[in-house]
């Protein structure tokens, strides 16, 4: 299939949410400025608080920037749209349907259902649910909710696929099986993905880039690009290093004593 | 279930066989006792058939083979539903067995319930004739006016149908409208926090003053409940659906109104129906008030009516009438409503 390249440009990007409780305004993110492209796979990684859910936020079009610019193509984002596909934490499926329903939600939503039939099925196929079409989603457990919830946005062949800590929840075992799966997916459209996380392994075995970020204010401080082969071996010495560089870069190295 | 012992526990299984596997065998002492228990029902109601032979009358009791016939027909009805779940055991579907068995108890008691009330009303005349008729009394009584109980029985149907599916329909559209419109919420609310208070039955007299006629008067307190109601639980409904869902729904391309139909409102589902649910006791609450104050026709009209010509036998059996209708209406609303929330009942499967 051919696919469509992009550039995805955040120029001094700045997001200032008003608190609830008071008058204040907190900073989320501070004059960011990148730019990414298809074929890349980004990690955004930092403590709470760094704006790294903002970045995605802003990019899937569900706020806008306070000041500064976020384009794709050089065409400013105004709102969401299912070329910008996104996975939440929590997997938010549809209740009320049933994990064929929810996986077509989104063709259905642009009328685009009739004659496409076909890749619901692939979707079904791809996570392996077949037996579960007619299920809802409160009879899943959250390895297969976050799953349909993958291809429920894959479905739409996103250009710019955007993970918002979507392996967070789940149990460790799950979570690596998972990290593989969405690299299986991802290597096969080479979409740009971009994923928050708070785990700095899995930053590193997924990212083709690590933007690190640090809170107050949000901003990105270090971006590190992975030279290294898929799958990655979580041991190797390269892997170490980069581990120790990050975890440096976020003050969480070994010599921090000093 | 000649292969009972063959079901290896990794295969399929369904939900009965496992529940098979994890029952221990009963004790015949336990068999037995299930078996007590089965044929009771038939012993209570040959009890209830004899203490209505053998005891003579107190007062004069006509055509005293109504209420005969009735006992028997139940007994037989019985009979038929007991074998047929047999039958269905036999052939691997213990279902209707179970069904029968948990409700067995109950059967029993109804029929010891009919005798006991039978020997306090004409046997020993405890409960005085005619103000509380023995049920051969009502039952004859059903039959000998029939029509009419018909009649009023489709006029108090017609009433209910027309004020709750207005009162419904009306509470949809504003309750989803305040729901998401916080400019339409603030007309709205002072109207709520005014008349919500107010009890349905206060509009009656008012009603008999103002309105041209009873009927549409009748019609309007029954959807003003129905419609507070309503309104209500839309409004908390669509006002408390996740943002998430939102967010989720946006970046899948949903926009505008089908963020309303397609997730505000199957999200706030639940909500909405206990909504319908607590208009329809209101409803039934307010059709029965309406028709013994104003109204002249349907079963509350019927009740008072008959009180009135002191054929208080005629009084109970709309009595029972009206038991008969609104328990079915509220079964049918339960299944609507299992049936629209059945992905509520998620984890069991």
């Amino acid at each position: 299939m051919e696919e469509k390249k992009v550039v995805l440009k955040l120029e001094n990007v700045s997001k200032s949410f008003a608190k609830v409780e008071n008058d204040d305004v907190t900073h989320a993110l501070s004059s960011v400025s990148t730019i990414m492209e298809s074929g890349e796979f980004i990690s955004l990684v930092g403590p709470s608080g760094c704006g790294k859910s903002t970045i995605l936020r802003l990019v899937a079009g569900l706020i806008h920037p306070t000041t500064g610019s976020v384009t794709v193509d050089g065409k400013e984002v105004e709102g969401p749209a299912p070329d910008r596909g996104m996975v939440f934490q929590k997997p938010t499926l549809f209740p009320w349907l049933t994990v064929e329903k929810n996986i077509a939600f989104s063709l259905q939503m642009q009328g685009k259902l009739k004659g496409n039939e076909d890749r619901v099925e692939e979707m079904i196929k791809v996570i392996g649910l077949e037996n579960f079409r007619e299920d809802y989603p409160a009879q899943l457990s959250g390895g297969m909710a976050q799953r349909v919830a993958l291809v429920r946005s894959l479905i739409n062949e996103p250009n710019i696929l955007l993970l918002d800590e979507p392996l967070g929840a789940l149990d460790a075992f799950t979570r690596m099986n998972m990290q593989d799966e969405i690299l299986k997916i991802w290597r096969k459209r080479k979409q740009l993905a971009i994923m928050v996380t708070h785990d700095v392994d899995e930053a590193i075995y997924m990212g083709t880039r690590v933007l690190v970020m640090d809170a107050n204010p949000g901003r990105i401080v270090a971006d590190i690009k992975i030279e290294e082969e898929f799958p990655r071996d979580r041991s190797s010495a390269a892997f170490v290093a980069y581990r120790n560089d990050i975890l440096n870069k976020l003050h969480f190295g070994g010599n921090k004593a000093e | 279930m000649s292969h009972k012992e063959n079901i290896s526990v990794d295969g399929k299984l369904t939900r009965q066989q496992l529940k098979e596997l994890e029952t221990k065998k009963m004790t015949p002492l336990q068999k037995f006792f299930e078996l007590v228990i089965m044929i009771l029902p038939l012993v209570c109601g040959i009890i209830a058939i004899l203490e209505y032979k053998l005891i003579p009358d107190k007062s004069m009791n006509n055509n005293p083979n109504t209420y005969l016939w009735v006992l028997v027909g139940l007994v037989i009805a019985y009979n038929v539903y007991g074998w047929f779940s047999a039958y269905r055991r036999v052939k691997g579907d213990k279902s209707v067995y179970e069904k029968l068995r948990f409700r067995a108890p109950l059967y029993s008691a109804l029929f010891l319930l009919l005798a006991f009330y039978d020997y306090m009303t004409i046997k020993t005349g405890v409960l005085t004739q005619p103000f509380v008729p023995c049920m051969n009394f009502i039952l004859n009584a059903a039959i000998r006016d029939y029509k009419m109980i018909l009649e009023c029985t489709v006029h108090t149907l017609w009433l209910l149908f027309l004020g709750y599916t207005s009162g419904v329909v009306l509470g949809l559209i504003t309750g989803i409208t305040c729901g998401y419109s916080k400019r339409c919420r603030y007309w709205v609310d002072p109207v709520i926090k005014f008349l919500g208070p107010i009890p349905t039955s206060t509009w009656i007299p008012i009603m008999m003053v103002v309105a041209s006629s009873l009927f549409g008067g009748a019609v309007f307190i029954i959807a003003l409940g129905s419609w507070f109601a309503v309104t209500v639980a839309s409004m908390t409904g669509i006002s408390n659906v996740d943002k998430d869902y939102f967010e989720a729904a946006r970046t899948l391309g949903a926009t505008g109104r089908q963020l309303v139909f397609r997730v505000a409102i199957p999200h706030a589902m639940p909500s909405i129906l206990s909504g319908c649910t607590q208009a329809m006791s209101s409803s039934c609450t307010a059709i029965m008030i309406a028709e013994m104050l104003g109204v002249k026709a349907g079963l509350g009209w019927y009740m008072n009516w008959s009180k009135s010509w002191a054929s208080y036998d005629k009084m109970f059996a709309a009595l029972f009438v009206i038991c008969i209708i609104f328990t079915l209406v509220t079964k049918g609303l339960e299944a609507v409503k299992r049936h629209v929330l059945r992905w509520q009942n998620g984890a069991e499967k």
